[in-house]
């Protein structure tokens, strides 16, 4: 048997296995009359539409784990993203082309009709600030500004023409993540456990990590519950203070007296369950006794500083710090205890040219170092520990830059920078049943606009779906009279970069 | 879809058919309901294929018209009285799965094709939904027994006795209390009202403490706090940067409202057209904020007319989820594919919010100022100035200018730049210019505009339909050093609506990326009126004092006048780059129509709203009045009173409610709510017995009192009761009570948690600041939403996060230091203090093992800090102690009595 025939057994008895537990403690819930009362409650308290069959919202467990439609390749999800829009020009998209109209003024068929966030009047065109050369068996084009990336390449599937029609950070970030530009919808993340649960009970389902010193742009709705119950809205871990709120005991309590007190409590809520024989009481108990037990284990799944030092070399960590390669030393931490969806989150990549720091050939560059290690690592460590067939890493923005150098009002900026630009861009996506070594996708010479390949932000989501096992069709919520999915009412699974 | 069938599968079609019909013949019975009966089965089998948006065969179950009118076919898919004529019915039977229907479904039951094929017989009658239909005066059953306090009772009795169930008897006092407290003013009652009512054995013991109750201003705080949830409350603008807005004085507008038990017609009315009200006050005007809550983009290059219109829609749909219980959301797009509402109906409805003068603007005009102090005396010496020496329009007009700075039109409106951009100011650089479509110049002799230049010596040209076109006006333009100032130039006359066109000069600019000129507003009228009059100097003086003047300013909304009205179009599949056709403000079809005398703007859909002939309004408050206190609705789904929310559990107990609510109680919610908490079957007690977890556990029944989770404002606000460290101050500014550091981290935004001062931190929750990208984290965690539109109703959870929040949040650490203070205080033994500490919380005394499971841990913590003397100080953090042991072990004790399952919810 070869080593993905093994894996996809495994699978299928995980699948099974969920299944059988799944039943189990419904029929368990049936049988019992306090269970009973419990469901009962349950989706008294939930609210949730009982009218509609397909809701898989159980208030009594709302996290349990749950098998997908049909058998996915991927268990979980690593999603990277980029808050500001990096610039696909100086990274994934070799435009050779573009260097010799460097500095000319654009040309007005390329302005007409067209809106910019910051460009007005004539821009000027902007060469590719960075070389390219090919890497791997694949022969992929990578800038210089990705050295460890282009090392393992061949893992990589990159969609070179990816578009959005939102053109300002905060509703292009919710579009990728939400499916509307607008605010209320839920997150891709809760989606995700909404529809598989967790598998680690003492974490949460859905975990966020942000770096770069700002949240995204379109803040904590990018990973909300929307109109699913707020239990599957991304838990924001933290790497300052408590690594999630409230996890620490309070100053001066320690770990004995806390369990003391939560068998206090307990004993108390038991009487109150005589008392009333009310089922949510017990529902409490076991929330308090889980609240202990994440109290116990979360600490150590987020402390990096036990990982050995090869691991720090590798990734290049800095335990203590709030950076970007620990929280993605973290992510892997998290996806191997069994957490559904990890969504990163770094800030500053909005290279419009308004200081050294926001320069497309200086703090692109920067940036670019400080991903480039961690994300190559994350790849090879995945890969070394088996995980990488069932983890799906997504790297990606929420919209690319213009081949021409911003000129915001009109004016010439200090440094070399560039505006918004939904129209093309550049996304990769490698692990979870993802083909390695691939390229999707077709820009015109200058990366101004797309030739073939086409992937809507839609397309995207539904891919992703696809790959942990449900249709992006299918997986629909009923809110406000309405069946709602993630991929509103488009997307196509981009079956090119599927192995 | 429609084939020619074979003659086999109709020969065998027709003897099913003649079948069925026989059956019906031999079991005749009460006619077929279609509300209740036929409805149900077309929604839940026909009308995804047959409906709003599909019409499979040409064939449209929504409308009575549709479902009668010929098919693709070119005859009618329902011929009355015919079921074995109506095709409907023939395709029920087929067996070919690709003529059966449903298609490529499950086959209907015997049982619904039955009701179908009757209700055909019986005529095919049709009906509207009931939420649709207007609220009749109620017939109440005629039940006489001693459980029944008053009228809602006996509905319920009514349904339980055919249910074979009992309801349960009633709560002891101390339940009752802690309840209706809770329930009425989000609090538990002070130390006077309680001991007053425990102490009282009349009849009218329990009456009067709800009246005590009601008259409390905590009463108001704690359905304002509701209200807030609907009006999407927020302290900041949304999206990226979520600036801070000051809308604060909507939050007390509501508190009063509650408080003074405004009517709830006349509650909406001025929210939603208060505006429009003849001399509108200043709380008129603040009452229409509740629209103004809705988000603003201030993110560069964002189309303001997308995000002014996204806000419109807006408060099309939380007019209707909120006021009347309908998601409308869906026609946004196409027509409603359940309930009867079309297409264009909604644009219809929207063309009455399109007319304001909102524009995303990122200063929110139109505000409201309110002036202080010294500004305040002048606003009001002017206001009087103006009514004494003004004819009544012009001081009105001036008036209201020095309240609202409109009529003006805000700069970022200028297009077409070259050597200029718009943000949110207008700027021209040097030979800079740029156009302002629409301006009505007819009748307008001044020109109002608010700038800034840091350059001398400008010259702004203003030319008449094209830059080549007439110059109307050269107006010199001063150096103001970079601040904005205000200026008039006179105009000459000119008729009609013209695109104007702007250049700007100076020959001191040296730079070509200089600014030459930030444009703010323009206003264009005519030159403040009584030069002739006395008093003239010092009024003119006044109102160009108080343009520069701070103020206290509350975003508001304000009718569009005549020269800047807005046209309504419907937008195609909801898109609003794609329009259609024009329409005019109505209302839909299927409701009864605007009264006669109301005009076609806000103010006659507020009409509208309030009359008793509106079916939805007074039935969704009352069903959310009830869901308040008994944790679900009698329609749960608050959002949708239509036929695909659920079903009522007593639907003529909606009614009555909704019928006492208008013409008895006349549009009073304390009296609504007085009615249902005085009833029988509020006050039960909230004991699930084995045969109700059995027969219903979802006490849909109400065969029990209510018991459910207490929301996250009560939670927080009980606790800091109990504590005593709740503050009484009312109104003002929202507050930032102790939260981690690394909550708030927007882009582009520099504000920061400040942690409030004194009795500042320990305010109700309701006056805590909300961001909308990042909410005080105990109020998510307990299901509060982000408010980014309208909550209509929390869903409860249950959740691990939950524990974490009140176990260990820092607030919850100092309100446990704070309890337990108070309980060491106690004379006597351990059990003594915890005794009066619990007593405190629950208002009856604890039961043994209760207290000796807490008077077990406080002996293991304090033995635990005997020996640890160091965690003891930091834990209860109080110098003046000589030994923290004992209070730290009480401390620990305190955090669990607030973490107990009966505080955390009702009883």
């Amino acid at each position: 048997m070869t080593q993905k025939e093994l894996h996809n057994q495994r699978l299928v008895k995980e699948a099974q296995k969920a299944v059988m537990q799944q039943h189990t403690r419904r029929h368990f819930i049936k049988e019992s009359a306090m269970g009973f009362g419990a469901l009962a409650l349950g989706s008294l308290l939930g609210g949730c539409n009982t009218s509609s069959s397909a809701n898989l919202f159980d208030a009594t467990n709302p996290l349990a784990p749950k098998a997908p439609p049909f058998l996915g390749k991927a268990k979980s999800v690593i999603y990277l993203h980029m808050a500001g829009a990096p610039s696909q020009l100086e990274m994934f998209s070799y435009k050779p082309e573009l260097a010799k109209l460097d500095g000319l003024d654009c040309p007005p068929s390329l302005l007409n009709g067209k809106k910019f966030a910051f460009i007005r009047g004539v821009p000027k065109m902007l060469g590719p600030q960075a070389s390219f050369k090919q890497y791997g068996e694949s022969g992929i084009w990578l800038s210089e500004n990705l050295p460890h990336l282009s090392t393992v390449i061949d893992d990589v599937a990159v969609l070179q023409a990816v578009t959005t029609d939102q053109f300002n950070h905060a509703p292009a970030q919710l579009l990728m993540h939400t499916g509307t530009p607008r605010l209320g919808r839920p997150s891709m993340g809760s989606w995700v456990t909404y529809g598989l649960g967790s598998e680690n009970k003492n974490l949460p389902g859905f975990v966020v990590l942000t770096s770069g010193g700002n949240n995204p742009d379109a803040g904590k709705s990018v990973w909300g519950s929307g109109f699913l119950p707020s239990v599957y809205q991304g838990v924001q871990c933290r790497s300052e203070g408590d690594p999630v709120l409230f996890i620490k005991d309070p100053a001066g309590m320690d770990r004995d007296i806390r369990k003391a007190s939560i068998d206090a409590i307990n004993k108390v809520n038991e009487e109150s369950y005589t008392e009333y024989q009310d089922p949510e009481t017990l529902s409490r108990i076991s929330q308090y006794e889980l609240a202990y037990k994440m109290q116990i284990s979360v600490p150590g799944v987020m402390d990096i500083s036990t990982e050995p030092d090869y691991i720090h070399e590798m990734y290049g960590t800095r335990p203590g710090e709030s950076c970007f390669a620990n929280n993605v030393l973290l992510a892997r931490k998290l996806v191997e205890k069994g957490v559904r969806f990890v969504q990163l989150f770094d800030w500053g990549w909005d290279t419009h040219g308004d200081s050294a720091g926001n320069a497309v050939d200086i703090g692109l560059k920067n940036k670019c170092r400080k991903i480039d290690r961690p994300i190559t690592a994350l790849l090879q460590d995945l890969k070394q520990r088996g995980l990488l067939d069932e983890t799906l890493v997504v790297w990606g923005s929420e919209f690319g830059r213009t081949p021409m150098q911003e000129n915001r009002e009109g004016k010439t900026m200090p440094f070399k920078g560039r505006d918004h630009h939904g129209e093309a861009f550049s996304m990769w996506m490698a692990g979870g049943g993802i083909k390695g070594g691939t390229t999707y996708g077709e820009t015109d010479e200058i990366g101004y606009n797309i030739v073939n390949g086409k992937v809507e932000t839609f397309d995207i989501q539904a891919t992703i779906l696809n790959q942990l096992g449900f249709d992006h069709e299918k997986f629909t919520y009923e809110s406000q009279g309405r069946n709602f999915r993630l991929t509103d009412l488009s997307g196509k699974v981009i079956h090119d970069i599927i192995a | 879809m429609f084939l020619q069938p074979s003659k086999k599968l109709f020969y065998s079609s027709a003897v099913l058919i003649v079948l069925a019909i026989t059956a019906v013949v031999i079991y005749p019975s009460d006619p077929i309901d279609y509300n209740t009966e036929v409805k149900p089965i077309l929604n839940k089998k026909c009308i995804t294929c047959h409906g709003g948006v599909k019409q499979e065969g040409g064939f449209s179950l929504l409308f009575e018209e549709e479902a009668f009118a010929p098919t693709k076919s070119g005859k009618p898919a329902i011929i009355k009285y015919k079921p074995e004529e109506s095709e409907l019915i023939r395709r029920l039977h087929l067996t070919d799965p690709e003529e059966r229907m449903p298609y490529k479904h499950d086959p209907l039951s015997k049982e619904e094709i039955k009701i179908l094929t009757t209700w055909i017989k019986e005529g095919a009658k049709w009906g509207s939904h009931w939420a649709y239909q207007k609220v009749k005066e109620p017939d109440v059953p005629s039940i006489d027994d001693d459980w029944v306090n008053n009228n809602i009772d006996k509905y319920i009795l009514e349904k339980l006795e055919t249910e074979k169930l009992s309801p349960s008897k009633e709560a002891d006092k101390a339940t009752l209390l802690r309840r209706v407290s809770l329930d009425l003013t989000g609090l538990p009652a002070n130390k006077k009202i309680a001991a007053k009512y425990l102490n009282d054995n009349s009849d009218k013991a329990y009456e009067n403490l709800v009246n005590d109750l009601m008259a409390s201003p905590a009463y108001g705080e704690k359905w304002a706090a509701l209200w807030l949830d609907l009006a999407r409350y927020a302290d900041t603008k949304g999206f990226e940067a979520d600036r801070s807005r000051n809308i604060y004085k909507y939050r007390d507008w509501l508190i009063d409202a509650f408080n003074k038990d405004k009517p709830y017609n006349d509650f909406l009315i001025e929210q939603i057209a208060g505006d429009l009200l003849p001399n509108p006050t200043d709380a008129n005007y603040i009452a229409t904020a509740f629209h103004r809550n809705t988000m603003n983009n201030d993110e560069g290059g964002t189309d303001n007319e997308e995000y002014r219109t996204a806000a419109v829609l807006d408060r099309v749909n939380t007019t209707w989820s909120a006021v009347m219980g309908t998601s409308f959301n869906c026609v946004q797009c196409h027509s409603h594919p359940y309930d009867p509402f079309k297409h264009d109906e909604y644009y219809k409805f929207m063309a009455f919010f399109n007319n304001t003068r909102d524009e995303d603007s990122p200063f929110e005009n139109p505000v409201l100022r309110q002036y202080q102090g010294a500004d305040n005396v002048k606003f009001e010496s002017l206001k009087k100035w103006l009514a004494k020496n003004a004819d009544p329009a012009a001081a009105n007009y001036w008036t209201t200018f020095i309240r609202t700075l409109q009529p003006s039109i805000n700069a970022f409106q200028c297009d077409k730049f070259v050597d200029g951009a718009n943000g949110w100011y207008a700027t021209l650089r040097n030979n800079g210019t740029c156009n302002l479509k629409d301006v009505v110049l007819t009748g307008k002799s001044e020109l109002l505009f608010k700038y800034a230049s840091s350059v001398d010596k400008g010259m702004w040209r203003i030319y008449l339909d094209s830059l080549n076109g007439k110059l109307i006006k050269e107006v010199p333009i001063k150096n103001t050093g970079g601040g904005f100032v205000h200026e008039r130039t006179s105009l000459p006359s000119i008729q009609g609506k013209h695109t104007l066109y702007f250049k700007y000069y100076s020959p001191k600019i040296k730079n070509n990326t200089d600014n030459g000129i930030l444009f703010e507003w323009f206003s264009f009228g005519n030159p403040f009126p009584g030069k002739e009059k006395p008093g003239f100097d010092s009024a003119y003086k006044y109102f160009n004092d108080l343009l520069m003047a701070g103020a206290e300013t509350t975003p508001i909304m304000m009718e569009a006048n005549q020269d800047l009205s807005r046209t309504t179009h419907v937008f195609e599949r909801g898109s609003w780059l794609s329009k259609g056709k024009e329409v005019t403000p109505d209302v839909p079809g299927i409701l009864p129509s605007l009264p006669k005398n109301a005009p076609k703007n806000r103010m006659g859909l507020a009409m509208w709203l309030t009359s008793t002939n509106n079916p939805l309004v007074a039935r969704t408050l009352v069903n959310r009045l009830w869901e308040q206190l008994f944790g679900s609705g009698i329609v749960e789904t608050l959002e949708d009173l239509g036929t695909q929310g659920l079903s009522p559990t007593h639907q003529t107990l909606l009614d009555y409610l909704a019928w006492q609510h208008m013409h008895t109680h006349n549009w009073s919610i304390k009296k609504t709510l007085k009615e249902i908490v005085l009833s029988a079957t509020y006050k039960q007690q909230s004991i699930f017995t084995k045969e109700l977890l059995k027969k219903d556990p979802y006490n849909k029944l109400y065969a029990r009192g209510p018991r459910v989770r207490l929301s996250a404002e009560q939670i927080r606000d009980q606790t800091l009761a109990v504590s005593s460290l709740l503050s009484p101050k009312m109104y003002g500014k929202s507050v930032m009570p102790y939260q981690p550091d690394g909550i708030w981290r927007s882009p582009y935004n520099g504000d920061t948690w400040k942690l409030s001062e004194g009795e500042d931190q320990y305010r109700r929750s309701l006056y805590t600041y909300f961001k909308r990208t990042a909410p005080y984290p105990s109020m998510i965690t307990f299901d509060g939403g982000a408010r980014e539109v309208c909550v209509i109703r929390r869903i409860r959870t249950n959740t691990p996060l939950q524990a974490l929040t009140s176990l260990n949040d820092s607030s919850y650490i100092i309100m446990a230091r704070s309890f337990a203070k108070s309980m060491e205080n106690v004379k006597g033994p351990i059990e003594a203090k915890i005794k009066t500490g619990y007593e405190q919380m629950m208002y009856k005394p604890i039961s043994a093992n209760k207290l000796n499971a807490l008077t077990s841990l406080y002996q293991s913590s304090l033995s635990k800090y005997q020996s640890n003397k160091k965690a003891a100080n930091i834990l209860v953090s109080d110098s003046t102690l000589a030994s923290p042991t004992n209070r730290a072990a009480l401390v620990v004790v305190a955090n669990a009595m607030l973490n107990l399952d009966e505080w955390l919810n009702k009883n």
